[in-house]
C-alpha cells in the first residue's frame, strides 16, 4: 500500500472511531495547532447528524435533538456514507430503526420515519406529465382493456401501523406542537408529486392492490381483476372510479 | 472557445430561489453546489433552469474527492457531464482534497498531504475529470486544521507545482488561505504571492469562526476584515478576477448578501481604480 494510501486509512480510521490516530501530524496534543484533528471529529457527526435531521425533519422534532442525536450517531458507525451527495444519507434508517425498535419512544415514531423519507424522496422524483380527463376521452373503447396506466414516477406507496399522520402534519409545521398519542391503524399512505409539491393521503386496501399493480406494469383489465380478488362486487366502475380519482389528483402520468 | 464571466457572484442557496425569480439583483452570476442537482427532478431543478434564464453560472462540487487513492468515480462524473450540459456552466470547480477511500465519503474536505506521491496521483486524474467533463477544472485551496509528518512542501509549493504540471486552474478561497494561515502560523501574502497569475480564474469569500487560537471555515457569517485586507492585497497583485460570497449557514436575507457583495465589487472596483490612475 502507498504512504498516501495508508495516510488516508488510517485518517479516515480516526473519523470513523471517533478518535485521534497518533503519528499522522507534524505536531500532535498540546502542541498540536490549528485545532487539530478533534475538528474533523467532531465536524463529521454534526455534518452528517444535520444532513439526517434535513432528511428526517419530523422524527428529529419528535425525539427530540439530543435523543435524535443519539440515535443518528448510532446510525452514522453502522451504516457511514457512500453516497456523493449527503441528500440520501439516512436511506437505511427506517430499515435500522424497525430492527432495534427499542430505540424509539414509541413503535409509532417508526411510521413518522417512514413517512419522512418517502416525502424526501418523492420531493426530487422525475417529473412527468400528468394524464388528464382528455387522455381519458381520447382512448378507443376497444384499447382500454389493454391499455397501462402509469403512476407518476414520484409516487410512495408505505405500509403504515399507525395513525401517524396528524401528528406529522403537525410536527412538519410546528416543532413545538403537542399531540395526542396516535392510535393503532394498519393501512397505506400514499405521496406523490404532481408538480413542484407533494401529495399525500391514506388509501384502503383496494385501491392499493390496484396501484401496486400499476407499478407493476398490469393493465387495465388486469387491474380490474385485482380488485376483484380484492372482494369488491363491481371491479370494472370501481376500477373506472379509482381512475377518475387519480386523474383529478394528479397521480398518473401520460406515458 | 474557452468561457469567460466577468463580476460578482454569489452561491446560490435555497432560501433564495423565490427572490431569484421574482425580482432582478445586483449580481453577475451565480455559483451553484453541483451535487444539490444531481437528483431526478422537483424544486431543484426546476429552480435551477428558471434562474439559469437570468443569471450565468458556474458550478461547484463538494465530492470529486480528486486526491483520494479511490479510483474516480466514473457513475458521478457521468452525472456530473449531464448537469454541465444543462446548465453550461462558464466552467466547473471542486476542492483540492480528498473526502474518503474506500468507497466511503466522509462529506468533509480532507487535507492532502503535500508530497511528490501526491502530485503524481493527481497528475492524471485532474486530465482524466477534464476530459469527462469537457471542461477546464478548477480546484479551490482548501482550509485545514491539520498538518501532515509526510509534507515535502508549502501547500503554496504544491499547488505551483501542480498547476504547472497539470494546466488546471484555481479557485482561490481567500478566506481558506486567511483561516490556514492562522492555524498553520504563517504570511497569507506568501501564500497569495506564489498564486501562478494566470492560473486563477475565481475567488470565494467567506465568513469563519473564531475558536480562541484557531479558526474554522464555517461560511455561517459575515467577512471579516482581515479577510478583506487579504482580498485587497490578492487584486492588487492578481487583478480582477470574477470574485464571490459563499455562505452555506445562517444565510441571512437575499438584501443583505447583496449589501455585503457590494462592499466587495466597490473595494475591488477601488483597486483598479487606483492602479488604472
Amino acid at each position: 500500500m502507498s504512504t498516501l494510501a495508508d495516510l488516508q486509512q488510517r485518517f479516515q480510521q480516526s473519523i470513523l472511531r471517533d478518535h485521534s490516530t497518533p503519528g499522522l501530524f507534524a505536531a500532535e496534543g498540546a502542541l498540536l495547532a490549528g485545532g487539530g484533528m478533534g475538528v474533523y471529529l467532531q465536524a463529521y457527526r454534526a455534518r452528517l447528524t444535520a444532513a439526517l435531521g434535513d432528511n428526517f425533519l419530523v422524527l428529529q422534532r419528535a425525539l427530540g435533538d439530543d435523543a435524535f442525536a443519539v440515535l443518528a450517531h448510532a446510525y452514522i458507525d453502522a451504516h457511514p456514507s457512500h453516497f456523493r451527495s449527503i441528500r440520501w444519507f439516512g436511506h437505511r434508517l427506517v430499515e435500522f430503526l424497525a430492527a432495534a425498535p427499542e430505540r424509539l419512544p414509541h413503535p409509532a415514531v417508526l411510521d413518522l420515519a417512514r413517512m419522512d423519507w418517502a416525502m424526501r424522496t418523492a420531493f426530487d422524483a422525475a417529473d412527468a406529465a400528468a394524464l388528464t380527463a382528455d387522455d381519458l376521452a381520447a382512448l378507443q373503447l376497444e384499447d382500454w382493456p389493454q391499455r397501462r396506466f402509469t403512476p407518476l414516477p414520484s409516487l410512495q406507496m408505505i405500509d403504515l401501523a399507525w395513525c401517524v399522520e396528524p401528528i406529522w402534519k403537525a410536527l412538519d409545521a410546528d416543532a413545538a406542537t403537542t399531540s395526542e398519542e396516535p392510535k393503532p391503524l394498519a393501512h397505506v399512505l400514499l405521496i406523490w408529486r404532481p408538480t413542484l409539491d407533494c401529495c399525500w393521503r391514506s388509501s384502503d386496501t383496494c385501491e392499493a392492490a390496484a396501484l401496486r399493480a400499476l407499478t407493476q406494469g398490469a393493465s387495465f383489465a388486469d387491474c380490474c381483476t385485482v380488485i376483484a380478488e380484492s372482494g369488491v362486487p363491481e371491479p370494472a366502475q370501481t376500477a373506472a372510479a379509482f381512475l377518475q380519482r387519480w386523474i383529478a389528483e394528479g397521480l398518473l402520468g401520460k406515458e | 472557445m474557452r468561457k469567460t464571466l466577468n463580476g460578482f457572484g454569489l452561491g446560490l442557496r435555497t432560501e433564495h430561489y423565490r427572490d431569484f425569480v421574482e425580482s432582478p439583483w445586483h449580481v453577475d452570476w451565480l455559483e451553484i453546489i453541483s451535487e444539490n442537482y444531481l437528483v431526478a427532478g422537483g424544486k431543484p431543478l426546476y429552480y435551477l433552469d428558471r434562474i439559469r434564464r437570468d443569471y450565468p453560472m458556474v458550478m461547484h462540487g463538494v465530492s470529486l474527492s480528486i486526491g483520494s487513492c479511490d479510483a474516480l468515480d466514473s457513475a458521478y462524473l457521468r452525472q456530473l457531464r449531464a448537469l454541465v450540459d444543462r446548465v453550461e456552466p462558464a466552467w466547473v470547480s471542486d476542492h483540492l482534497c480528498w473526502t474518503g477511500t474506500g468507497s466511503l465519503n466522509l462529506h468533509d474536505l480532507l487535507p492532502l498531504p503535500y508530497t511528490e506521491a501526491t502530485l503524481r496521483q493527481l497528475e492524471p486524474r485532474v486530465a482524466q475529470v477534464q476530459e469527462a467533463l469537457g471542461q477546464p477544472l478548477l480546484l479551490e485551496n482548501v482550509s485545514s486544521y491539520v498538518r501532515y509528518r509526510a509534507d515535502e512542501m508549502s501547500e503554496w509549493e504544491f499547488i505551483r507545482e501542480l498547476v504547472r504540471r497539470t494546466g488546471c486552474e484555481l479557485l482561490l478561497d481567500v478566506n481558506n488561505v486567511y483561516v490556514s494561515s492562522v492555524n498553520h502560523h504563517f504570511n497569507p501574502h506568501t501564500f497569495i504571492d506564489a498564486m501562478p497569475l494566470t492560473a486563477v480564474r475565481q475567488i470565494h469569500l467567506a465568513g469563519h469562526e473564531e475558536h480562541g487560537s484557531y479558526l474554522i471555515d464555517t461560511h455561517d457569517q459575515p467577512i471579516c476584515e482581515a479577510v478583506f485586507d487579504l482580498y485587497l492585497y490578492t487584486v492588487k497583485r492578481l487583478g480582477s478576477i470574477p470574485t464571490m460570497i459563499e455562505r452555506d449557514d445562517n444565510i441571512p436575507p437575499l438584501a443583505e448578501l447583496i449589501a455585503e457583495l457590494d462592499c466587495v465589487r466597490a473595494l475591488a472596483q477601488r483597486i483598479q481604480t487606483e492602479q488604472a490612475a
